[in-house]
């Protein structure tokens, strides 16, 4: 997986769940890395609730587009199991990696009564089904212990890095949240990617 | 068979859309969805329920007209020109005052004023109008609270979205002034299955008023208030034929309106209405025709007679008995409302088996029309 | 970014002074430069118009400062009176106009091409299809526009503008200090006499075509003689190169790549139609490089000989919408008869099957605690009980999501900025021919600032009857959180007085009310009042600061949570008010109690649901 290139990334999640600034984050590591990264994103109207979606292009040899083919996502990182199901029908395929949040946003059709959320179970066995490798995370849950739910997108990205999907060692997302993250909320930050990292050793890393 | 019960969509496109709505006010007062402002039923939102009690307890959804008389009286509905009861006199309240400032004789506001001082009741919702003539329900304890809702302004008040929302109080016995479609509406919460059993059960009193029509409250108001300064106005009246006037009184003057310019207002329903003395109350008050300073009183229900014979005893009421004549031209009156009522309603249809919101035996309608 | 990158690249050029209008995709360029403005070398400002902003920019550049200007499609037919005529008058430092379109409106009331406008006004265009070249082309652009003494219009899409990739920084440019003003003839800075103006600038745009022929920005790969051209443009060329791998056709298929698009450079493209019979034009949105392809084609058939094109007029790349690579590959695949390898058809089916019961649209709707929710709840009610059929007539923002169920359906009519303010003047002034029916006009506060204020005015001045509410949020918030007037805050970071809308209202001499939305009763018994007092335009200001920028200043006013014991739910009497029709983010149907719930997730804390529950089933409790 890590020979692959581009390595086609899919940070996928619900407005306000913060997955641009992840997004980011990983792009600029990877770019001192010193690979090519184009991050091609959805703004504007869909933070209001609506689905939002960024597409990661990793190379060493050149820049590539914005947007990812259908089918060729290597690595799914979903905030929510909702968005990561949609991110999977249409750029999933056999060999994709997935890491998804397990806390569901509702859509207003579930809240007002119109269609039914799928359970936890079906969320697992789906995202089992459609990829080679899928882990579901309690990251929200994770996140409210430490005291506020906005680190719930800095431990999936733990998780990610941790699961050694990426070329990316953690030393190097550690480097980037130092430099990127304002400094009164560093230690909360820095702790809940640490999080995010034994999360992913305990499910086996990089097997 | 008791007639289904749907839901508030259901109620806007058969009641609303045709426009058989009295105004009655049952339907609200127990939800967010529908409000009653300035004589109009306004629907905020969509309720999404295919059953309600809006549309269960609707005097012009689907009324099994046996089924309302069985759970009020213990039988079957007369179909005849009077109703169900045990006895008819002339009354009026033995109190100059209350009689001043009550309708003819002040009977309902001598009763009513009887009924809690005794403990009959402990709350009664009547109606009352601000100075801008609009009415609206309102809840009284005491004598004094019944006769400021005294004498009537012939606008239609949903009051019994008053009354709904008194009933969800821990009010414990509730009586009620009402007119006929309000009765029949309180009869069909009595009857409904979607009722929670615990509110209507504290209704204990039902006066009904005699009615022949009802106003529209903004287009009438606004027509008066070109003729007459509102806020002067002290009491309305209708003079029984053949008088044919609308009379306003304020406190310089009297101004009588022609009753045919008046009648221009009158709520469409009204007229699809087969209920002139509030056949489904425990008690009915009117005027007594020829009869100046008296009412009719109509005792229908065992309720009714019991309340009657205390307030007699008591010294709250008087009654004499009603001239022959007299009852007969009621009888009239009110067989006149029922036949022109039916017409409307079959014209309406176009068939005599579908009387719109009545469930009516074949042979009654028969009866009625000939 | 792309557009940090356009900013970086003016940065690069020496550039002295940006404008903007927040618009998206546009408004990180104006932004960024803002934020670099604070060390004092350059200005920025957001104006509170993109004509304003277009004006103010021409003023430094005729004072000899270089100058940026950016904004969306839209922003662009705001700008144009003056643009139309800023072309014919000519500029003298380097002016650069960066148009940011937004393809498949993800986030605008209308689709536009933008290109078309260079054609109309005789001024050269540049597409950048990479980030570097955001960065580069910019820079150069400065360069052309001086050297042309004209505006330069550099055009993106959403997906050069929003999208991130590395870039290589050159050095920057410390901006000219010596702004001086002069005119040297009577019409220097005029744009008449425009028939001579007119010839002068059409040789202007000839110079810049000599220039674009020897361009680094357009660039060819594949074979010699291409079996088929595709001639491609801006992020097209990513999705072009993406597609001619996917399908295997390399060998095949050459892809000719402009970045200099209008005028054309003639001489390049030809020599590159002379090599082929096939040609694929793959662009967005409209088939602008098409048409003038075709153009020169039709002036040099005798050289070129046939050539049959494909592209949006043959239906092979679709008329309207953005592109991506899937459908670039589609177009090509069906020009050239190859079929793509594309995902196991089992695995797709396997996925519809497993997912396609729950990945129904995500509606968007305002945020948990938007003011908007609470001032479209009373309006909905107060024109429910007014009883006359009224309407509301709508502009842009966030609440022009109130065209849907979020606000109630309420929003009419959506179409420009200021839009709904000109439209109920006209309703306001329908009495004499029948319509009985209370106007309603919505707009925010930025957009008062923007458009508003001159209809408001005519409403007055023309004695109109409508009730305008002005959703005073203190924030253009669906851009981006930009200051403007109202806010009391400039780009650059300056504590200034803020505008007073009330007090500007009131000067007018017409009715205004101020309401707090939060405040239900009161606000519907407010539109209720000013509704029925019919006769000239009134004003209500609904205030109340937006609820993420709430979140990020303030704790939660309130805690709140249901009691399951009161909740009435599916029950007649309630059918599920708050999460079927009031419709807040922060409620949720707990299918396991059948009950509501608050999300502690989402709710802010705002406390208006407690009003709402007919059942006073929701708690609120002071934080």
């Amino acid at each position: 997986m890590k020979e692959k290139d581009p390595l086609n990334v899919i940070v996928t999640g619900v407005g306000g769940q913060g997955n641009v600034l992840i997004s980011q984050l990983l792009g600029k590591a990877l770019v001192k890395g010193g690979y090519h990264v184009t991050i091609g994103e959805t703004y504007g109207a869909s933070q209001r609730g609506g689905a939002v979606m960024s597409h990661l292009r990793v190379s060493r040899q050149e820049q590539y587009g914005p947007f990812i083919p259908e089918g060729q996502a290597d690595v799914i990182l979903g905030l929510e199991p909702v968005e990561t199901m949609r991110v999977l029908a249409q750029y999933g395929n056999p060999g994709v990696i997935v890491i998804a949040n397990s806390r569901p946003v509702y859509t207003m059709a579930v809240t007002t009564g119109l269609a039914a959320y799928p359970g936890t179970e079906e969320i697992g066995r789906t995202l089992e089904e459609l990829s080679s490798r899928a882990w579901l995370l309690n990251a929200t849950e994770i996140a409210l212990e430490m005291g506020a739910s906005i680190l719930t997108n800095i431990i999936m990205a733990g998780a990610l890095v941790g699961s050694q999907a990426l070329p990316l060692r953690p030393e190097e997302l550690e480097a980037e949240l130092r430099e990127s993250l304002p400094s009164d909320r560093l230690d909360l930050n820095l702790k809940a990617f640490h999080r995010g990292l034994e999360e992913a050793r305990r499910r086996g890393a990089g097997s | 068979m008791s007639a289904e019960v749907k839901g508030p969509q259901e109620l806007g496109s058969e009641v609303g859309g045709r426009l058989l709505c009295t105004l009655c006010g049952a339907c609200v007062g127990m939800c967010p969805y529908r409000v009653a402002y300035r004589g109009r039923i306004v629907v905020l939102d969509e309720c999404n329920l295919s059953e309600g009690r809006c549309y269960a307890f609707c005097p012009r959804a689907p009324v099994d007209l046996d089924q309302v008389s069985q759970v009020v009286f213990g039988v079957p509905y007369a179909a005849d020109e009077l109703g169900t009861l045990q006895e008819i006199v002339i009354a009026r309240a033995r109190d100059g005052a209350i009689r001043f400032k009550g309708q003819y004789g002040g009977t309902v506001s001598a009763l009513m004023s009887f009924a809690l001082r005794e403990g009959f009741i402990d709350s009664a919702v009547l109606t009352s109008s601000d100075e801008r003539l609009l009415p609206s329900g309102t809840v009284v304890r005491d004598e004094a609270g019944v006769l400021a809702c005294a004498g009537s302004n012939f606008v239609a008040s949903p009051t019994l979205a008053t009354f709904n929302r008194e009933a969800a109080t821990d009010a414990q016995r509730i009586g009620v002034v009402a007119t006929p479609c309000q009765a029949l509406a309180l009869a069909k919460m009595r009857v409904s299955a979607l009722e929670d059993g615990n509110n209507i059960d504290k209704l204990k009193l039902v006066v009904g008023l005699f009615c022949t029509w009802a106003l529209r409250y903004e287009e009438f108001v606004e027509f008066l208030g070109e003729r007459v300064q509102l806020e002067q106005i002290t009491r309305v009246d209708i003079p029984p034929p053949p008088a044919n006037v609308f009379e306003v009184y304020t406190d310089f003057c009297r101004v009588p309106i022609p009753l045919d310019e008046v009648r221009r207002f009158i709520r469409p329903t009204c007229d699809f209405c087969i209920d002139l003395t509030a056949e489904l109350a425990d008690v009915s008050v009117g005027s007594a025709e020829g009869v100046e300073g008296w009412n009719t009183l109509i005792i229908r229900s065992g309720a009714g007679k019991e309340l009657v014979e205390a307030a007699g005893a008591g010294g709250a009421i008087e009654t004499a008995p009603l001239a022959k004549e007299n009852l007969e031209h009621l009888k009239e009156a009110a067989l006149l409302k029922k036949k022109r009522a039916l017409r409307n309603i079959v014209d309406t249809s176009g068939n005599t088996g579908n009387l719109l919101y009545l469930k009516l035996s074949g042979e009654a309608l028969e009866r009625l029309l000939a | 970014m792309g557009n940090e990158a356009i900013a970086r690249g003016a940065l690069e050029a020496g550039v002295g002074f940006a404008a903007a209008y927040p618009g998206t995709p546009s408004s990180e360029v104006i932004g960024t430069l803002a934020e670099v403005a604070r060390d004092g070398e350059i200005y920025a400002e957001w104006s509170v118009n993109e004509k304003v902003a277009m004006e103010t920019a021409a003023a430094a550049s005729f004072a000899g400062v270089r100058a940026i200007v950016a904004m969306k499609q839209n922003g662009l037919n705001v700008a144009s009176d003056f643009l139309m005529t800023l072309n014919l008058t000519g500029t003298k430092a380097g002016l650069v106009l960066a148009a940011c379109d937004d393809p498949s409106a993800l986030s605008s009331t209308n689709e536009q091409d933008s290109r078309p406008f260079a054609k109309w006004a005789d001024l050269p265009l540049l597409e950048p299809a990479t980030f570097q070249e955001a960065k580069d082309m910019t820079r150069w652009a400065f360069e052309l526009s001086e050297e042309i003494k004209n505006v330069c219009l550099v055009r993106t899409v959403t997906r050069v503008s929003h999208a991130r990739g590395d870039v290589l920084l050159g050095e920057r440019t410390p901006p000219s200090k010596g702004a001086r003003f002069v005119s040297t003839s009577p019409v220097e800075f005029a744009s008449i006499p425009a028939p001579l103006k007119h010839h002068l600038m059409r040789q202007k745009l000839d110079k810049a075509r000599e220039m674009y022929e020897s361009s680094p920005f357009n660039w060819y790969v594949g074979p010699e003689r291409p079996e088929l051209l595709m001639v491609t443009s801006g992020a097209c060329w990513f999705y072009s190169l993406e597609a001619v791998k996917a399908l295997g056709v390399e060998d095949r298929v050459g892809i000719l790549k402009l970045g200099t698009t209008w005028p054309l450079p003639e001489k390049l493209v030809q020599e590159h139609l002379a090599r082929t019979e096939r040609v694929l034009v793959v662009e967005e949105v409209a088939p602008f490089l098409e048409g003038n392809l075709k153009e020169l084609v039709g002036e040099n058939v005798a050289a070129l000989g046939p050539l049959t094109f494909y592209g949006k007029r043959s239906g092979h790349v679709p008329d309207s919408g953005e592109l991506n690579p899937d459908a670039v590959i589609r177009a090509l695949s069906s020009v050239l008869g190859v079929e793509k390898a594309g995902v196991a058809p089992e695995y797709a089916q396997k996925a519809q099957e497993l997912t396609g019961a729950h990945t129904h649209m995500r509606a968007i709707g305002f945020c948990a605690g938007c003011p908007h929710r609470a001032t479209f709840w009373s309006l909905k009610n107060a024109l429910k009980l007014d009883g006359r059929e009224g309407f509301v007539t709508g502009d842009i923002g966030c609440y022009t999501m109130a065209l849907g169920p979020t606000g109630f359906f309420q929003l009419k009519t959506v179409q420009a900025m200021g839009s709904g303010v000109g439209l109920a003047c006209g309703f306001g002034k329908l009495a004499q021919a029948g319509l009985e029916q209370p106007t309603v006009a919505v707009c925010g506060d930025s957009t008062f600032f923007h458009a508003a204020i001159p209809a408001l005015i005519n409403g007055v001045y023309n004695r109109s009857n409508f009730t305008l509410v002005i959703l005073d949020n203190q924030a253009t918030a669906m851009t981006g959180f930009q200051p403007h007037p109202g806010t009391g805050m400039t780009a650059m970071g300056e504590a200034v007085p803020a505008v007073d809308i009330e007090g500007l209202c009131r000067s007018l001499g017409i009715r205004v009310e101020v309401t707090d939305p939060f405040d239900l009763e009161e606000t519907t018994q407010k539109l209720l009042d000013l509704m029925r007092d019919d006769g000239a335009v009134r004003v209500l200001i609904s205030r109340r600061t937006c609820a993420l920028v709430r979140a990020r200043e303030e704790k939660a006013a309130y805690e709140v949570h249901v009691d399951t014991e009161k909740c009435l739910g599916d029950n007649c009497g309630c059918a599920r008010l708050c999460t079927r029709v009031f419709q807040c983010p922060g409620i949720i149907w707990d299918t396991e109690t059948g009950t509501a719930k608050i999300d502690e997730v989402i709710c802010s804390g705002c406390g208006v649901c407690a009003d709402i529950c007919p059942a006073s089933a929701i708690i609120r409790e002071a934080a």
